[in-house]
C-alpha cells in the first residue's frame, strides 16, 4: 500500500483531491498520469523525499506500489 | 565515407531494395533492436531478409494474398521487422497500428479498429495473443472485412522453406510494380477520424531518394529512433529511409524511452549514432528532465543531424537542448527542422544539415492578423523558426481561403505538390476531393515564405498536437458528451501551449448546471475519466454556466472564439482547474 506521504505528492502533481490507490493500481488507472506527467511525478517524488532514482530502476516499475517499494529501499526502510 | 548514392531504378520496390541490400551488405547491421539493460538484438541485412522469407512463406500458407492489408499490432519485438518485410514480399500491404494503452477502454479500441476496417479494409490482423479477446469478436461481426487474426510471434519457423514455394514467392515479388501500394499509414486521429494514406512503392522510393539526399545521408550514417512505427516520422524517417539506403537503424522501445529519456542519449553514445528524428517536446524533456548524474559518460559528438518535426518548432526548445548538451559534445549545428505530412510520404521542407537554422523575430500581433512584419520598439515579439527550403521533387504555395496564391510576407495555407504524393485516402473519395485538387494537397497548416524558406506557424484545422501525436477535438468532444454533469453538446476541446514541456496540452470547456465546488469537482472528474477512456489526458477543465459558450454561425460552440475568450478574459462565471 502506498504511504500517505507518497500519495500526497502524486495527488498534488496530478492536481487531484483524492484517488483510491490499491496494491494493483497502475499509472494508466489514475486520471492525468500519462507519460509526460510521469516524468514530473518522478521528479516531484525525488525532490520531496531527497532521493535519486536511476533510469533502469524506473523502467522496472510496473505498478504504483513498485514505486513505493523503490522509494522505501532508497530511504532505508 | 561514401556520399549519398541511391539509384531508384536498380531496385524500385521495397522488397527488391531490401534484397539488394542483403546482397550488398550481408553482414552489416540493418536493425539494432534495443532493450534497456539487455544485449541488443542485431539483425544483419542477410539475416533479416532470410527471416522475412520464412515469414512470407507462412503468410502465403495461411492465405494472405497480394493487395491484402495486414495490420501489425505488435509491441517492441525483434520479430516485428521480418514480419513487416515478409508482408511486403508477398505483395500484401503492411499497416502498423498502435498497441492499445491499458487506459484505453476496450470498447473504444474495438470501435477504432472497426472504423479503420470499414475505411481501410483491413484484411488480417497480426498481433499478440493478449489482444485475442478484444479482436476476435470483430472478425465474427457481420460485414467485417477482417478475415482472420494471427499471432506470428508464436509461429514455429525453424524448418527450411520449400525451395519451390520460395522461388514462386520470389518470382511473384519481382513482378510487383512500383505503382502498386507499398504501405498504408493512418494520418492522424484517435477513433473514427483516421485517414488511411496509401503510398505506392514509387512514392516511398522517390521520397527515400529526395529526403536522403537533402539529409546528406552517407553510408556510415546510423539512425537512432525511439519513435513508434505507427507514426509517419518513425515509419518513414527512421525506418524506411535507412533500411532502403543500406544504413543501420537502432530502434529503442518507445515505452522505455518515455520512462527513461536518457536512453536515447545513452544509445547515441554507445552506438555512435549520427541521425535522429524527434518531435519538439523531446528536446525540452531531454534538456530539463534528466538528472545530471545520469549524464555521466554521455558523448553526443557523433550526432550529425537531429531532425525536429511532427509538431510546431519552438525556438526555446532548441536553445535549451543546445545549451545543455554542448558540454557533452553536441554540435548545435546538428539541429535540423523538417516540415512534412503523411500525404507526401513525409518531408516537404528541410533546413540544411550542418547549417544554422534561420529564425525570424516578427511582430506577434501583426502575425496573428496574417502579416509578417519585423518588430519595432512597441512590438511583442514572436520568434519563428524556419522549416527550411523545399526538398527536391516538391513544390509549395502559400494560398488564401479561396486557394489563390498570396505574396511572400503574408500568412496563408500551405499547399504542396510532390513526386512522392499519396494516392488518395483509401475508400474515402469525398475526403480526398476536399484536400487534393489538381495535384495540389491543401495541408491545413498555416505559414509563410521568406527568402525561399518556409515558416509554419499554426493550423487551419483545430487539431491538437500533444508530444507529436495529433488529436482531433471532435474525438474528445464525442467522448465527453456522455460525461456526467455536463450539458450534452455543450463542450469544446482545444489545445493550449505548454511552454514547460515544449508542446500543447488538452483543455476542455463544458457547460454545466453544477453550482457547488463539490459538484464542479465531480463534473471535472467525470470529464477526466471520459478522456481516459479514449486514451486522452485532459490537463485543464473549464466549467461555465448554461448558454455561456459562444456559438459559430453553424450553431455549434466555436472552438476558436471560446478558447480566445477563456485565455484572454477574466470572467467570474468561469471555474477552472
Amino acid at each position: 500500500m502506498i504511504s500517505p506521504e507518497l500519495k500526497k505528492v502524486i495527488l498534488k502533481q496530478l492536481n487531484l483531491d483524492d484517488f483510491d490507490f490499491n496494491d494493483n493500481t497502475i499509472a494508466p488507472d489514475v486520471p492525468g498520469w500519462d507519460s509526460l506527467n510521469h516524468i514530473n511525478i518522478i521528479l516531484a517524488v525525488e525532490e520531496n523525499f531527497k532521493v535519486k532514482f536511476k533510469s533502469m530502476e524506473l523502467l522496472r516499475l510496473k505498478k504504483v506500489n513498485d514505486l513505493q517499494e523503490l522509494l522505501d529501499s532508497k530511504l532505508g526502510k | 565515407m561514401t556520399q549519398f548514392n541511391f539509384n531508384i531504378d536498380e531496385a524500385p520496390t521495397l522488397w527488391k531494395r531490401w534484397k539488394l541490400n542483403s546482397e550488398r551488405y550481408p553482414n552489416k547491421d540493418a536493425i539494432v533492436h534495443w532493450m534497456a539493460g539487455e544485449e541488443p538484438y542485431r539483425w544483419t541485412y542477410k539475416n533479416l531478409v532470410g527471416k522475412a522469407e520464412k515469414y512470407s512463406a507462412k503468410l502465403k500458407e495461411i492465405g494472405v494474398k497480394p493487395g491484402d492489408i495486414c495490420a501489425n499490432i505488435i509491441r517492441h519485438n525483434p520479430e516485428f521487422y521480418p514480419i513487416y518485410f515478409g508482408i511486403s514480399r508477398i505483395g500484401a500491404i503492411p499497416a502498423v497500428l498502435a498497441f492499445p494503452n491499458p487506459r484505453l477502454h476496450p470498447d473504444k479500441f474495438r470501435q477504432g479498429i472497426e472504423g479503420m476496417s470499414q475505411r481501410s479494409g483491413l484484411d488480417y490482423i497480426l498481433t499478440e495473443r493478449e489482444l485475442e479477446p478484444l479482436i476476435r469478436p470483430l472478425i465474427e461481426k457481420p460485414g467485417s472485412t477482417i478475415k482472420a487474426v494471427y499471432f506470428p510471434l508464436e509461429w514455429d519457423l525453424s524448418s527450411d522453406i520449400d525451395p519451390e514455394i520460395n522461388d514462386e514467392i520470389e518470382k511473384n515479388a519481382s513482378s510487383i510494380k512500383n505503382t502498386d501500394p507499398g504501405l498504408l499509414q493512418h494520418s492522424s486521429g484517435t477513433t473514427g477520424l483516421q485517414k488511411p494514406v496509401v503510398l505506392s512503392h514509387r512514392a516511398i522510393m522517390n521520397h527515400v531518394y529526395q529526403l536522403g539526399k537533402a539529409m546528406k545521408l552517407n553510408d556510415k550514417d546510423k539512425v537512432v529512433s525511439w519513435l513508434p512505427l505507427y507514426h509517419d516520422l518513425g515509419l518513414i524517417g527512421s525506418y524506411h529511409i535507412p533500411l532502403a539506403c543500406g544504413n543501420t537503424l537502432i530502434q529503442i522501445d518507445p515505452f522505455q524511452w518515455v520512462l527513461a529519456p536518457v536512453l536515447l542519449l545513452d544509445v547515441i553514445t554507445k552506438e555512435k549514432a549520427t541521425v535522429s528524428f524527434t518531435p519538439n517536446f523531446a528536446y525540452n524533456i531531454m534538456a530539463e528532465k534528466i538528472d545530471e548524474e545520469e549524464l555521466a559518460g554521455i558523448d553526443l559528438s557523433s550526432m550529425r543531424t537531429i531532425i525536429n518535426a511532427a509538431e510546431p518548432i519552438r525556438h526555446d526548445s532548441h536553445e535549451k537542448f543546445a545549451n545543455k548538451f554542448k558540454k557533452y559534445g553536441f554540435n548545435p549545428l546538428a539541429l535540423t527542422v523538417l516540415y512534412g505530412m503523411a500525404e507526401t510520404t513525409l518531408g516537404v521542407t528541410l533546413t540544411e544539415p550542418g547549417k544554422p537554422i534561420t529564425e525570424l523575430s516578427v511582430d506577434r500581433n501583426e502575425l496573428s492578423k496574417g502579416v509578417v512584419k519585423f518588430p519595432d520598439d512597441n512590438s511583442v515579439v514572436r520568434i519563428c523558426v524556419s522549416s527550411g527550403k523545399l526538398v527536391e521533387g516538391g513544390e509549395a504555395r502559400i494560398v488564401d481561403e479561396n486557394r489563390n496564391d498570396i505574396p511572400d510576407g503574408l500568412v496563408g495555407e500551405v499547399a504542396v505538390k510532390s513526386i512522392s504524393m499519396f494516392d488518395g485516402y483509401r475508400n474515402y473519395p469525398e475526403k480526398t476531393a476536399e484536400v487534393f485538387v489538381d495535384g495540389w494537397f491543401y495541408s491545413g497548416d498555416y505559414g509563410f515564405r521568406y527568402k525561399d524558406e518556409f515558416f509554419i506557424i499554426g493550423r487551419k484545422k483545430d487539431i491538437i498536437i500533444v508530444a507529436g501525436k495529433n488529436i482531433y477535438p471532435e474525438d474528445i468532444e464525442d467522448a465527453l458528451n456522455q460525461a456526467e454533469g455536463i450539458i450534452p453538446g455543450r463542450v469544446i476541446a482545444f489545445g493550449e501551449e505548454d511552454a514547460e514541456m515544449g508542446t500543447e496540452f488538452v483543455s476542455v470547456v463544458a457547460e454545466t448546471k453544477a453550482e457547488t465546488e463539490e459538484d464542479k469537482n465531480k463534473v471535472r472528474m467525470s470529464i477526466l475519466k471520459a478522456g481516459m477512456n479514449i486514451d486522452v489526458i485532459i490537463h485543464k477543465v473549464y466549467l461555465v454556466p448554461s448558454r455561456w459558450l459562444i456559438k459559430s454561425s453553424a450553431g455549434k460552440p466555436s472552438r476558436k472564439a471560446n478558447k480566445e475568450r477563456l485565455t484572454t478574459e477574466t470572467d467570474t462565471q468561469v471555474w477552472s482547474r
